[in-house]
């Protein structure tokens, strides 16, 4: 290997491991700035009543905190503390909450891509027809009408009024189910929520792609492909859509990122078990082991698909790794 | 013209081109519709609840995860006390009226011995179906000595000593008049055979700490689904229970899981009320066992002046709040803490009807001109404040209102200047225990339930970690009172204690109390229970619906 190469995936590297331990130390500090602790959180609207020296001698307990560098030393290990509030290791919480975080979020992102990608590149080859100009128009309004409000419709016209869907939850509790049953549940209660999502993703990528596939349809070469008398539907996703994809698939890679994030309003409103609705507990709860985890693991989880990105954006065009 | 960049066009995808070489665009097309006509037919097939099963009973709240349902895991508030209470059987229960049998079928006070004497039901099984026996009442004692359990304080109790394998006395060390409430009804008993082997109680999540005599065997706790499975105890003493499976879900939307047939029982919020009764549901209504009140700094002036805090309580109207920020579902309260419900309220509690030239003139007594802009004024001084207000969580369900506005429009009104500020309800109690504040909306429970609550929501000696206690000791008459009061077991001389700690608190106002919510609950009444709120709370004051005897009798 040469020393510029070297030098070429070093040097993001470095920077990545640098942005990375910035990151842990703000996981790490930014809980501890919230106001209130877990005792007064945990017990303040309970029934039971503390004596002030009870309450002393649990935020004693709970308030042990043994510094950022061995919180660093923990996170090498994978020992990321336990839970006050639910009682629990925090990467197991994690980790059981993961997947359904996953399910929802990845479907959705998928679902949303491809039809965005196929529809906004029909839409860009048929540029100002009336169907065209129509769905640019819905797109737009699609586009400005939040998860929550989409959501909560979706929940009062199929769930409430024809009772289609569940209101809540990811399956049916201790239902008797064979497998085949029991996924079709799954599938059911994922529809409405997935539906949220997607109405919330779609037009954006819809837009996006439409856009990149208008500039992309006047380069020289889509002609010369044309003119060779190619299949249109060649010309269009041989040709031209590939290029108009690099827009979108960074939009892919960082929605995936902000993944915990951008499911917190979602799995709430739909009471769906993933991570955004445990973040949204911990925070509730100032169950600071939890936040950390929680926050730590988004944190990288945007830098790694950042460090992806740079690579995968190699592969699709050459010309980004000869662009230095 | 910039020429083609031949790096990328001339590359041939292998998936794309043979694919798009010979698919033409009316084929995409029919690959659409049929697309979509599968997706219908998919989620069409599954339209219908799915769920309804005759044998089980669902129960719905937004948090679901309250802990395992163990003494010590249950997380400290009414929900986790609940789920435990199905597992675990006390002395004594409570029904509609007051208190019945639990494990005891009788009990008596024997006030020249300060002993209290239980005989237990020799139908009583553990889970592993061993008897349930005087020793171990005795053992539990002692291993809450030992291990304390959160929910109880058993420091007025000397010991225990079991006469034969189904009669039990607990001797006192004092008198304690809440001993029924907080020990025969709130401590589950446990089982000698196996919890003496448990030496790390708060650790243990196995079966073996599930074992108790309750109607319901503990299955299953899913911590990321907010879930909870119990199936029913066939050697229950008092009888089967009625449905073979118990079962929690996790749901933020009460009204549609209730509609949809995916919870049998829930709370609801009251404007919920008219459409499901519409839908064949049926609503019940809590007694007035919660309140929302004012919190005052009364460690600083001028809130340490007892006309400055009655000014208050004259300048705010609570039926006005309740109009506007709850549509007219609440009750102004008692300003002597203890509900109108309870069945020692005292009636002539003093009261503070909203006048507010009244409270101007308290003010103004108290040295305080207003200004040209209407703010009284004190050596140059405005008569300033902030008022904290937040969301709420009441029975385990966060609730947004309107409140803080109301309250600091009114005392706007009468000359003060007020900065209202919006918080989370962590951020507010955090600064309320800090006493870094000035006024603050709150609220807690209880109050239909045991007096003590009396002294523990007043006095830093009983509730001195509850952020809810006003901590106030600045009134002896007021300290002397409470104190009887928790010594005193001739329920009728109590009583009369309890009449005098309302006068007096409400005289002295340590903070206000505004309003009793509205709270509901409502159940699908086809699965044939019928759910009811316990008076006073269940066990020692909790105001869910959920009361064991309903699946029972």
């Amino acid at each position: 290997m040469q020393a510029s190469d070297r030098h070429t995936w070093l040097t993001p590297v470095l920077a990545y491991l640098a942005a990375a331990l910035i990151l842990a130390f703000l996981s790490h500090s930014l809980p501890r700035m919230l106001p209130g602790d877990f005792v007064t959180a945990m017990y303040g609207a309970s029934d039971v009543t503390l004596t002030a020296e009870q309450a002393a001698d649990l935020r004693a307990l709970y308030q042990d905190d043994s510094g950022f560098t061995a919180f660093l030393g923990r996170v090498f290990c994978l020992d990321w503390g336990y839970s006050y509030a639910f009682q629990a290791p925090v990467a197991a919480l994690f980790f059981d909450a993961l997947p359904w975080t996953l399910v929802l979020m990845g479907t959705a992102h998928v679902l949303s891509s491809i039809l965005g990608f196929v529809l906004g590149v029909e839409a860009a080859w048929r540029r100002g027809t009336r169907t065209e100009k129509a769905g640019v128009g819905l797109m737009t309004v699609l586009e400005g009408i939040p998860e929550l409000c989409s959501g909560v419709l979706l929940l009062l016209v199929f769930a409430l009024n024809l009772g289609w869907f569940p209101a809540a939850g990811a399956q049916t509790a201790y239902a008797d189910h064979t497998f085949v049953q029991q996924v079709a549940d799954r599938l059911h209660h994922l529809a409405l929520p997935l539906t949220t999502l997607v109405l919330a993703y779609f037009p954006g990528n819809f837009l996006l792609a439409r856009a990149g596939m208008v500039i992309v349809m006047k380069s020289p070469f889509v002609l010369t492909a044309r003119a060779k008398g190619l299949p249109p539907l060649r010309v269009r996703y041989a040709h031209a859509a590939r290029n108009a994809l690099l827009p979108l698939v960074t939009r892919f890679g960082l929605r995936f990122a902000f993944m915990i994030t951008g499911a917190l309003v979602v799995e709430t409103l739909f009471s769906y078990p993933g991570l955004g609705t445990l973040l949204f507990n911990a925070i509730a709860m100032r169950d600071l082991p939890l936040i950390q985890g929680i926050v730590l693991a988004a944190s990288i989880m945007v830098l790694g698909i950042n460090l992806a990105l740079e690579f995968v954006y190699i592969l699709l065009d050459p010309r980004v790794a000869h662009a230095s | 013209m910039a020429l083609p960049d031949r790096t990328v066009h001339n590359i041939r995808p292998p998936l794309l081109q043979p694919v798009t070489d010979k698919i033409s665009a009316g084929t995409l097309k029919r690959w659409a519709v049929w697309v979509l006509i599968a997706a219908g037919i998919l989620f069409s097939a599954f339209s219908g609840p799915v769920w309804a099963d005759d044998r089980d009973i669902r129960i719905a709240d937004g948090k679901g995860d309250w802990g395992y349902p163990t003494p010590f895991r249950h997380y400290p508030r009414g929900p986790g006390y609940i789920r435990m209470s199905w597992v675990f059987d006390t002395l004594v229960w409570k029904d509609q009226k007051g208190y019945v049998p639990g494990l005891a079928t009788d009990w008596a006070y024997d006030p020249q011995h300060l002993a209290f004497t239980f005989h237990l039901d020799p139908a009583a099984l553990w889970h592993d179906c061993t008897p349930v026996t005087a020793h171990d009442v005795v053992f539990t004692l002692a291993y809450f000595q030992q291990h304390p359990y959160q929910w109880i304080s058993i420091d007025a109790v000397d010991r225990a000593k079991a006469l034969d394998d189904h009669t039990v006395i607990i001797y006192l060390s004092k008198p304690y008049a809440p001993f029924l409430s907080d020990i025969g009804g709130t401590m589950p008993v446990i089982p000698k055979h196996v919890w003496e082997k448990i030496t790390e109680p708060e650790s243990c999540i196995d079966s073996a700490c599930m074992v108790g005599s309750g109607p319901y065997v503990f299955k299953d706790f899913d911590k990321t689904q907010g879930t909870y499975l119990f199936e029913a105890f066939e050697h229950y003493y008092q009888g089967r229970p009625k449905k073979q499976r118990l079962i929690y879900v996790r749901t933020s939307k009460a009204l549609m899981s209730l509609v949809t047939g995916q919870a049998d029982l829930a709370n609801i919020q009251p404007d919920m009320a008219g459409s499901l009764e519409k839908k064949g549901l049926t609503v019940i209504e809590n007694e007035r066992g919660w309140n929302k009140k004012l919190m005052i700094n009364h460690t600083k002036p001028p809130f340490n002046d007892r006309n400055f805090r009655q000014a208050l309580a004259y300048a705010i109207d609570p039926q006005e709040i309740i109009d506007k920020s709850h549509r007219g579902f609440g009750t102004p309260a008692s300003y002597g803490l203890l509900s109108i419900d309870h069945e020692m309220y005292n009636p002539d509690t003093p009261d503070y009807p909203y006048n507010p030239e009244k409270a101007r003139q308290i003010i103004t007594d108290l040295g305080w001109t207003p200004g040209p802009d209407g703010v009284f004024h004190k050596d140059g001084q405005p008569l300033a404040l902030e008022l904290i207000a937040s969301n709420l969580t009441v029975a385990g369900e966060s609730v947004t209102d309107r409140d803080g506005e109301i309250i600091a429009r009114q005392l706007t009104d009468i000359g003060i200047n007020v900065t209202l500020v919006n918080q989370e309800q962590t951020t507010t109690d955090s600064r309320v225990k800090n006493r870094d504040f000035d006024l603050a909306v709150s609220g807690h429970g209880g109050i239909s339930g045991d007096p003590k609550v009396l002294n523990e929501m007043t006095s830093s000696v009983y509730g001195g970690g509850s952020v809810n206690s006003a901590r106030y000791d600045a009134c002896p008459e007021l300290n002397a009172l409470m104190d009887a009061q928790m010594m005193e077991m001739d329920p009728e001389k109590r009583k009369r204690l309890v009449f005098d700690i309302q006068a007096v608190y409400a005289r002295e106002l340590p903070a206000i109390s505004l309003y009793y919510p509205v709270t509901l609950a409502a159940y699908n009444p086809d699965k044939g229970i019928e759910w009811f709120y316990t008076r006073g709370g269940i066990s020692k004051g909790v105001p869910i619906p959920q009361n064991k005897l309903a699946l029972i009798r």
